[in-house]
């Protein structure tokens, strides 16, 4: 009875309307700080499309074992905006361009990502920007660098973080400039892989040497499959057309096999090869076998940059994770560059959101590992220099470097082409 | 063109076309014998490459660093995959004599898919290569790649080896008895499963013994398998599957003319192949050596 008396004084003291709107606000009350909390810390969702088999996927051993350092890394701070953890997907992208775009596009409706970040070769990446453009996501490029993703198949949601395929071979021609006039080189020929990057590296080079220098001939373009496996008959081949040099456009484990080859079959006794595309990951990979004084060039060598307090930090904590031998090579270190893009560019547009995060990328400054670098207007492609150096051995490291006393650091904005004009025209195609 | 250039590309065509032999002449011989296209023959030879490696290497750390070190690789890689031929053979191939070509080709395509894995598993994805010192030779009034003479040496040695146990052993007479009739060796109390088991383990071997041999000039890789696979089909089909002979001239043939072909008409090096590819399946459909009553 005493109970019943309880209710009853309760019932009476508060109407039916007072209860029903006391019941609701308690709920929201009780309810709000798990959304609030939910908001918060939303996790920011990253596919990131890499071949762990072909051709390419000795470029992406390294990136693969960085990036969640780099997440980690700014997550430590909360992530993107200081709230939104970062949280990586990864997919086999098998440098094929129908599994690259497959892969994209599961992340992006089944994971919902933000951002896909990748890939090897050039063919793959044009695949996703088809996806990345449809479905407004951002792509962040960082191996694969035909300069047709910034140009020909240009999209506002795409942004290179090393140099294309065009700025790269202008930067071969500046140094091979230099050898023809020291060494009266003549005739020439060049070895390309037959796809997308090879064909473009190789127009470029050939255009911009034949502008530059009209009296060198070329006398032979040869062309391998993307996964040769065996070059013995390009080696004897350009052995027997005898050219003063030979330009090559070749990367991944190609390049390696090739190098491999060509040194036991003599061919750097006979045929100068200048601008060999030797990333830090040759370097290491074929510190045994590679020929020495060599003139290489690569895109993000650590060891260029070994004064930039961000190199250093991002390299101790490679090295921490695993092991002192092992160093972040071009492709770790253009990708912990696109990953602290991201956040910079996040934090510059004061939101998540793709189409906000684009907009604040678009010309803007950032910090990189190699220093502060701008991303270009008209195409999203970042200032990013290229690297024409001697391959010497060095005390300070397990493998050899590019020489530093001769190293050509070719500004990306000294080999910008074609101008912004052209490049408005290229892009005028897509749309 | 030059004598000494045009000596070079022989013997780069040749080098070429003994490493195509050694891969097809197992492919050949496992189908010309059990009528089984073992589309996971690369595979099988990359997985022998990555235990060459492992074996080098585990001598090295044993012995100290050898060149020499690669021989018992080599020959204890080849014999681990005699082993896992035969093993494959008996739990997994046996089962698939009686069904048709597709369900055999959809079974040894698992079987890449497996194996892909489980190197990714064990070795994971970086290139894997014996660093051999090997200093180019003056020759011909050029250089040369002297291991160009090993491989021309093996896969001349696998050609006389494997005529020599077909022609000349009473084991080998009786598997090319078997192909003609296996009904009639069984009825002759020889246990025809122990004959296939045995050229499985055979044709898997000499995959095994290819990729050590090819391994001081040539990296290893997932993906690899798949790019030389298609070339040992082209080989197997100009030469005319399940025969030896064939397969070696058709190596040759192959070899030389991309060779060549590189020389003097380098975009059109792998349309030509694949042009005497098609000329061969139109005029002649089993091959240049094959036996028309098996087509």
């Amino acid at each position: 009875m005493a109970d019943e008396s309880k209710f009853q004084l309760f019932a009476k003291s508060i109407s039916r309307r007072d209860f029903v709107i006391k019941s609701v606000a308690a709920g929201i009350f009780a309810l709000l700080p798990r959304y609030v909390q939910a908001a918060a810390g939303k996790p920011y969702k990253i596919g990131v499309c890499l071949p762990t088999t072909g051709p390419g996927a000795n470029y992406s051993v390294r990136p693969i074992k960085g990036l969640p350092l780099i997440a980690a890394e700014i997550n430590k701070r909360g992530g993107l905006l200081g709230k939104h953890p970062i949280e990586l997907y990864f997919r086999d992208t098998q440098t094929k361009p129908d599994v690259g775009a497959r892969e994209a596009r599961s992340l992006i409706l089944n994971q919902n990502v933000q951002t896909i970040i990748g890939t090897w070769s050039s063919a793959v990446a044009m695949a996703i920007q088809e996806i990345i453009h449809e479905k407004k996501v951002l792509h962040l490029a960082a191996t694969s660098n035909s300069s047709k993703i910034v140009n020909e198949n240009y999209t506002p949601y795409s942004f290179q973080f090393g140099p294309n395929s065009r700025m790269q071979s202008a930067a071969t021609v500046v140094a091979v400039l230099k050898l023809i006039k020291k060494r009266g080189w003549k005739k020439y020929l060049t070895l390309g892989q037959d796809y997308e990057w090879g064909r473009d590296a190789q127009h470029v080079f050939v255009d911009t040497l034949t502008k530059k220098s009209p009296q060198t001939k070329l006398i032979k373009e040869l062309w391998c499959k993307l996964g040769e496996t065996d070059f013995t008959s390009y080696i004897t081949a350009v052995m027997a057309l005898k050219p003063d040099f030979m330009f090559g456009a070749i990367a991944g484990k190609d390049n390696e096999t090739f190098l491999q080859q060509a040194k036991a079959a003599g061919l750097f006794k006979r045929v100068a090869y200048p601008g060999v595309f030797l990333p830090v990951t040759e370097l290491m990979q074929q510190r045994k076998t590679l020929p020495r004084h060599l003139i290489g060039i690569n895109r993000c060598p650590f060891f260029a940059h070994m004064d930039n307090p961000m190199m250093q930090g991002y390299v101790k904590t490679y090295q921490a994770k695993f092991g002192k031998d092992d160093y972040p090579d071009d492709f770790a270190c253009m990708y912990f560059d696109a990953l602290n893009g991201l956040a910079q560019g996040a934090a510059k547009a004061g939101s998540t959101n793709s189409d906000a995060i684009k907009d604040a990328m678009k010309g803007a400054t950032m910090d990189t590992c190699r220093g502060k670098l701008a991303f270009r207007e008209c195409n999203n492609q970042l200032d990013a220099p290229s690297y024409v150096g001697e391959v010497v051995d060095t005390p300070d490291y397990p493998f050899p470097i590019f020489d530093p006393k001769s190293l050509i650091i070719v500004k990306g904005k000294d080999v910008w082409i074609p101008t912004c004009e052209e490049v408005r025209k290229l892009q005028k195609k897509r749309s | 063109m030059d004598f000494g250039s045009i000596m070079i590309q022989i013997f780069s065509g040749l080098s070429r076309a003994m490493m195509l032999f050694l891969l097809s002449s197992g492919l050949s011989l496992i189908f010309g014998v059990m009528n089984i296209l073992n589309f996971a023959h690369a595979t099988l030879w990359l997985v022998a490459g990555y235990l060459t490696f492992s074996l080098f290497q585990g001598f090295g750390q044993m012995f100290g660093d050898s060149s020499l070190l690669l021989i018992p690789a080599i020959v204890l890689a080849t014999c681990a995959m005699f082993a896992l031929g035969w093993a494959i053979e008996r739990f997994l191939i046996r089962r698939m004599y009686e069904r048709e070509l597709p369900e055999q080709l959809l079974m040894t395509f698992a079987l890449i898919l497996i194996l892909g894995d489980l190197i990714k598993l064990i070795w994971g994805v970086e290139n894997r290569r014996i660093f051999l010192p090997i200093e180019p030779m003056e020759a011909f009034g050029s250089f040369i790649n002297p291991y160009f003479f090993v491989i021309i040496a093996v896969g001349f040695g696998v050609a006389i080896g494997l005529w020599w146990f077909l022609h000349r052993t009473r084991y080998g007479k009786t598997v090319r008895a078997a192909v003609h009739s296996r009904d009639m060796v069984s009825a002759l109390g020889i246990r025809i499963p122990t004959i296939y088991a045995g050229v499985f383990a055979l044709g898997v071997s000499i995959a095994g013994l290819a990729a050590g041999v090819f391994l001081p000039i040539m990296p290893i890789g997932l993906g690899v398998d798949m790019d030389l696979i298609v070339q040992c089909f082209a080989v197997v089909v100009i030469g005319g599957f399940g025969s030896i002979l064939g397969t070696f001239v058709a190596s040759i043939i192959v070899g030389i003319v991309y060779a060549f072909s590189i020389l003097i008409w380098p975009d059109g090096a792998i349309a030509i192949i694949f042009l005497i590819l098609v000329s061969v399946l139109i005029w002649r459909p089993w091959g240049l050596f094959g036996n028309e009553m098996r087509y």
